[in-house]
């Protein structure tokens, strides 16, 4: 180690490290190589942890400690380690994972005075945040400002690409970042040693361990010359995770939205709204066409005047701003994905792309003289073949499927697993995509256009009265999402919201119009919202009952499901016909 | 076992000369061999899990040196194992998790600590208190106090903890005491380096044999009227004879200091922490150097009285540093002095917390108590600061965030057997109602996290059964009990199934049947798969639990009528299972094997397999699932269903669609969970399976060839 260790604090105090990492990260090895250079380095250190049962993919940390006095010149004497980490008193946090990254500088641990951060900018989804209903994930950007301000360095390295691009796991690539940082200054020939010294999987750690030196190496001189022009010691500036906003999103190249025609959209379209919705309506044209045709994209267009000309008529009415016509550009993405709902025509059709092929090629890593067999799970039901057939058709099948169901029998549906690598497969596939023709007539097709209108009429309505009160009905349309029972949920809990909460707008529902009548729109609007926001809260709906009773709205109905009565056997009876017997 | 401890056990051959580098668990395992030990007991449990493991794996070691290890069905068992060391002179270790570990083996604790010991009896405790910890939070101290067991608590450092073991076996000798070490989390898992000495072959082992069995001795024995005799023994003759071995030895340590008129006593396992608490204040030098004496006790039961006498006597305020509650050596030492009219203010919990772990910035927040009172000379400006800025941060960072960060616990691993039974309870209870779940302990509690959040109760380790038999009869449906094999040797067999059977109670008990003790390190048990097994089956990509019929075959025996093996991934089988037992018209107890191999283990086999058939040139395939982005519904319910960390999500490729779409990323070992998901529960239409052949055949290859153009021309744009 060099001198600029034993500077620190005159050789007083231990260095500290704090290194955070998820169960099967290697955090223990890591820890193990960190004190293994040390004190082949002539140091004294420790290292410690709390594992537990966090092996098993939760986070845990290791801490370190390294006296920056060689052994050699402490005249036999030992410096008392702590196995605690001090909060504050770090010389480096690092971490595998920005959320876990964040969470150990929230318990206090680094300090913008004395702290280096190294940390991953890549993130590890927790289960809470995989398992919502809409989108649980932590926003990145708070999460990389807040290891910037609490730091005196810190750089975010992308550990995650790092250690794929070497095969190795993450603790090699938080080793060579924690080398080349100089918190340690242990001579990178002495770390690369206790790494070859380790055996198995060495080679793949090395190539890890070259990577992060490198990258975290680059950066330091990177910041040294902009200090030594500057005249003075500038923090660390990376770049940071943008916030990647839903609306934002970029297509990605490798998805087949990847050519969403701009071009679908024609002049006459476009003359005909204004260029902040233009973006939205091309992709909703363009997808409306692929789902059926002209004139189905047509009947979007006709439907998306109405709404355009409501926004503009309720912005000239109460003199409010047009907010960039948020109204009608958000109608443009739900309308056009509501029209375009998911039914067995058309996945068929989606997984019988040449593009999709070759995605899952990529996805599962298919090398040259590999064979890929792909299996499709599907499970058609009733109501999936009853929406495209003619209403009287649908309806008599599906009182059959009820039957079945009141007698005990679950409803009827068809575990599929379809080899779609093989030609009877994808013959089936283009079988179905073919339907596309029957979807007009079908049963399912008259569902959804009557209940597009519910949605559509209150939401005109609501935009002629109040804008807000518009775009909280245009905002609604989120919650219409996929297929079967999830689909069900969200389109009747929409229902049921535009019907209690929008007030007079639902036009369809008047009859069954509540009190809330008589409420102001603002607060309507905000009714809206709130009941929304609970609807993707949970599958049972227990938040969006909550919210509706607090606007003063009707619990949603209880829908009509087969009771199976299920009790244990009353032992007396049971030992009475034992007896009879 | 989960790891190979092959570097491990070349260290534990290490003799005097050389310098043994490596975890403080590791460090007490050398300790028993260079203290002579005959024999090794316990039941795994972090933090000490590695202790028996070494010694597992090291048996030809150990048969050289004569030392028996014995992997006890529970802690019971271990306890009852130091039985060797009433009548014969014969050092013994036992070790196991506590407090959990120590409220089973209490009662065989109770009769060993009665008629005392003749050999050294030494029990390891991995102390599970604090951050890090997985069982309820009490102190081993209790047990020591009721049953009088030395309790050695040595600080932190790798060479005096190894001392202190070879002072615990002298100790216990020398007081007949049965003698407990305990360490904390933290210090089994510090890295640290001490000199070592050589190995003692025990002069009795099972290489040099006892020729007879001891004469009979009645006050040998935990039985009326010696018990009486062996109380009074205790106060009268072993706990002096310990508290003179403690001063003779000079096991506890006292560090003078400047301020000679202030005191600090602690307990060894905390002395490190106070000491860079003490150097907040500038009261400590990096080598422990103090300004305030310190008492450092390394033996916490029993105390010395003329030792904190002699400590506390002179001083005008002494505080007393105790983790955990009640303070027992607080109480006591105020007893002493108030008995011996020293007047000398004694502090401890009035400073400090009652309940938690002691940190640095726990015990400094104490000290700075101590030091207003009682060092004024002491700036204690930059220590407050330093705390309020502590506070601060963390205030900041919360208020940055407009919700708190959501936790993230352990979880199943990836392709673990016992996930899929948790997606089939989440369906069987939709379409039954829901259940009370009776839980337990082992990998399976991890079903009691997101996104399953199952289970009414945990009352221990195979208790499951047990602990729903009073809720079963007031019940309107039937109760399930969840039990792991591990749980089921421990204790769940006796506890659980013998007394409800014997009870002709109506109940349901699922047993995972995963082939090891997988939550605390994948050890083996009576149930686990053969060598034989593993080398015999052709197939060794499938699980090998079936090889093993010990539990099926115990359960018949004791007459279990209803029994179900249901392989825990054929989630809708295992629906249909969960949904006939708590129909079914049989009102006896209903056992469901939920047969399948511990992923971790099985993927240890599987791997050096698999990886030799690839170099070789064979056919190999591999399984992976994904999800079409462009079908996802990005509704998550398969997640819900799953939780694996394979199977998270990402931003939606589709510009017009707002919420993210699931992924499968890398890491999938292809367990087959999420497609049996997508049928048992009619998820979404995105999932696909995807088989990829690696060297295969050459008329799967021309197959291939022919049907790829056909499929290929099939294809839409």
């Amino acid at each position: 180690m060099n001198a600029t260790m034993d500077e620190r604090r005159g050789g007083t105090e231990p260095i500290t490290l704090l290194l955070c990492a998820l169960g099967g990260e290697g955090g223990g090895v890591l820890s193990e190589w960190l004190v293994a250079a040390a004190r082949e380095a002539g140091y004294a250190a420790q290292s410690t942890s709390v594992p537990g049962v966090a092996q098993r993919t939760g986070a845990t940390t290791y801490y370190v400690e390294v006296f920056p006095v060689p052994v050699a010149d402490l005249g036999g004497r030992q410096p008392v380690f702590s196995l605690y980490p001090v909060p504050g008193a770090l010389d480096a946090l690092v971490s595998s994972e920005l959320l876990e990254t964040v969470r150990q500088i929230g318990n206090g641990m680094a300090s913008k005075a004395r702290t280096l951060i190294i940390t991953s900018s890549a993130r590890v989804l927790t289960t809470n945040e995989r398992m919502q209903m809409a989108d649980g994930r932590v926003p990145p950007a708070p999460l990389a400002g807040i290891v910037r301000e609490h730091s005196l360095t810190h750089h975010l390295v992308d550990m995650d690409g790092l250690t794929r691009e070497s095969g190795t796991i993450v603790s090699a690539v938080m080793f060579g970042a924690i080398a080349a940082s100089g918190v340690l200054s242990v001579p990178r020939d002495a770390c690369e040693a206790v790494i070859r010294a380790g055996g198995k999987g060495a080679e793949a750690s090395l190539r890890g361990f070259a990577r992060a030196w490198d990258h975290v190496s680059a950066e330091r001189e990177r910041v040294a010359f902009v200090g030594s022009v500057l005249g003075g010691a500038a923090p660390l500036l990376t770049a940071s995770p943008t916030d990647a906003s839903p609306s934002d999103a970029s297509p990605s190249t490798t998805s087949s939205f990847a050519a969403a025609p701009v071009t679908a959209l024609t002049a006459t379209a476009a003359a005909r709204f204004p260029s902040a919705v233009h973006d939205m309506l091309a992709l909703g044209c363009a997808r409306l066409l692929e789902y059926q045709d002209a004139a189905y994209r047509d009947l979007y267009l006709t439907r998306l005047d109405r709404v355009y000309a409501a926004e503009s008529a309720g912005v000239t009415a109460n003199a409010s701003g047009a907010r960039d016509w948020a109204t009608t550009r958000t109608t443009a993405r739900y309308l056009a994905l509501w029209m375009a709902y998911d039914d067995i025509v058309r996945v068929a059709e989606l997984k019988a792309r040449a593009s999709r092929a070759e995605r899952v090629r990529r996805e599962v890593r298919v090398a040259d003289g590999e064979l890929l067999r792909v299996y499709d799970y599907f499970k058609p039901g009733i109501p999936e073949v009853a929406a495209l057939l003619p209403p009287r058709w649908a309806g008599a099948l599906v009182r059959w499927d009820r039957g079945r169901q009141s007698r005990g029998k679950p409803s009827f549906a068809l575990p599929l697993k379809i080899g779609t690598h093989g030609v009877a497969g994808m013959l089936a596939l283009r079988a179905l995509a073919g339907l596309k023709g029957l979807r007009r007539h079908g049963s399912r097709y008259a569902q959804e256009q009557q209940a597009i209108e519910r949605w559509l009429g209150a939401l005109e309505t609501g935009a002629r009265l109040d804008w807000t009160l518009g775009n909280e009905i245009a905002e609604c349309g989120r919650l219409i999402k996929g297929y079967g029972s999830t689909n069900e949920r969200g389109k009747n809990n929409l229902l049921h919201v535009i019907a209690h909460l929008a007030g007079g707008a639902d036009a369809g529902a008047a009859s069954t119009a509540s009190p809330s009548t008589a409420v102001d729109s603002t607060a309507r609007a905000e009714a809206i919202r709130s009941a929304r926001v609970a609807a993707l809260a949970d599958e049972g709906g227990i938040a969006l009952d909550r919210s509706l009773a607090a606007h003063g709205a009707p619990p949603r109905p209880v829908p009509e499901v087969p009771i199976r009565f299920m009790r244990k056997p009353d032992p007396r009876a049971m030992a009475a016909k034992a007896a009879k017997s | 076992m989960e790891i190979q401890f092959t570097h491990e056990i070349a260290q534990l051959r290490q003799g005097a000369g050389t310098t043994f580098h490596g975890e403080g668990i590791l460090a007490i395992t050398k300790a028993l061999l260079q203290a002579g030990v005959a024999y090794v007991g316990g039941y795994q449990g972090a933090p000490v899990s590695h202790l028996l493991d070494v010694m597992v794996q090291a048996k030809p070691y150990m048969d050289e040196l004569g030392v028996h290890v014995e992997a006890c069905s529970n802690e019971a068992s271990a306890a009852a194992m130091l039985g060797a060391s009433l009548h014969y002179p014969l050092r013994g270790a036992v070790t196991w998790k506590s407090v959990v570990g120590t409220n089973v083996a209490s009662d065989a604790l109770s009769n060993l600590s009665s008629p005392g010991v003749r050999g050294g009896a030494l029990i390891i405790v991995g102390d599970d208190y604090g951050e890090g910890a997985s069982v309820i939070q009490e102190r081993t101290q209790a047990f020591a106090l009721k049953s009088s067991l030395a309790l050695f608590d040595p600080r932190p450092d790798l060479g005096l903890m190894v001392r202190m073991v070879e002072e615990a076996f002298r100790l216990s000798e020398a007081s007949n005491m049965p003698a407990i070490l305990q360490l904390r989390i933290r210090a089994c898992h510090v890295r640290g380096s001490f000199a070592c000495k050589d190995n003692i072959a025990p002069a009795m082992s099972t290489r040099a044999l006892l020729d007879e069995p001891a004469p009979f001795d009645y006050a040998k024995l935990a039985h009326p009227p010696v018990i009486f005799g062996h109380e009074k023994l205790k106060a009268s003759e072993r706990i002096p004879a310990a508290r003179r071995q403690i001063v003779e030895r000079g096991l506890n340590e006292l560090f003078p200091g400047r301020h000679a008129d202030t005191g600090i006593i602690v307990q060894g396992g905390l002395y490190n922490a106070l000491i860079r608490a003490l150097q907040q204040f500038g009261l400590a030098d990096a080598f422990g150097g103090a300004d305030v004496p310190i008492l450092v006790l390394n033996v916490t039961f029993p105390l010395v009285p003329e030792q904190i006498a002699e400590f506390c006597g002179p001083k005008r305020g002494v505080l007393m540093l105790e983790e955990g509650q009640p303070e027992f050596i607080e109480q006591e030492i105020a007893t002493l002095l108030r008995r011996r009219d020293i007047q000398t203010p004694l502090h401890g919990k009035d400073f400090l917390p009652q309940a938690g772990e002691y940190s640095v910035e726990v015990i400094a927040a104490g000290l700075l108590e101590f030091v207003r009172h009682y060092l004024p000379g002491t700036a204690t400006a930059p220590v407050e600061a330093w705390l309020a800025a502590n506070r601060e941060r963390r205030a900041q960072v919360a208020g940055r965030l407009d919700r708190p960060l959501p936790p993230r616990p352990p979880g199943f691993c990836i392709g673990c057997p016992e996930r899929p039974v948790f997606s089939a309870l989440k369906l069987a209870q939709a379409e039954v109602g829901r259940v009370h779940i009776a839980a337990d302990i082992g990998c399976h509690s991890f079903a009691t996290f997101e996104p399953f959040s199952s289970g009414h109760s945990i009352l221990g380790y195979g208790m499951s059964l047990a602990s729903r038999a009073g809720v079963g009869p007031m019940m309107q449906r039937r109760t399930l009990a969840i039990m792991g094999d591990g749980g089921f040797w421990h204790n769940g067999l006796i506890t659980g199934v013998q007394s409800a059977l014997f009870n002709k109670d109506d109940a349901v008990l699922l047993i995972f049947k995963n082939g090891y003790t997988s939550a605390t390190g994948t050890q083996e048990i009576i149930s686990t798969p053969s060598d034989q097994a593993r080398a015999e089956t052709a197939d060794k990509l499938g699980s090998l639990t079936h090889t093993n019929q010990t539990i099926e075959t115990t359960l018949k025996g004791l007459g279990v009528e209803w029994m179900r093996t249901v392989h825990t991934y054929r989630v809708e089988a295992m629906r249909k299972t969960l949904i006939e037992a708590f129909t079914a018209p049989f009102a006896g107890l209903k056992v469901i094997i939920a047969e399948g191999e511990c992923q971790l283990e099985r993927q240890r086999r599987i791997r050096p397999w698999l990886a030799s058939l690839r170099e070789r040139g064979e056919r190999v395939v591999r399984v992976r699932y994904g999800v079409d982005e462009d079908v996802c519904n990005g509704d998550h319910a398969c997640i819900r269903l799953s939780g694996c960390p394979t199977l998270t999500i990402k931003d939606n490729p589709d510009p017009l669609k707002v919420d993210p779409v699931a992924t499968v990323i890398d890491g999938c070992v292809g367990c087959g969970l999420c497609g049996e998901n997508a049928h048992a529960a009619t998820l979404c239409p995105s999932f696909y399976r995807a088989e990829v052949v690696t060297h295969p055949k050459w008329h799967e290859r021309l197959a291939d060839r022919l049907r790829g153009a056909l499929v290929r021309a099939l294809r839409t744009a």
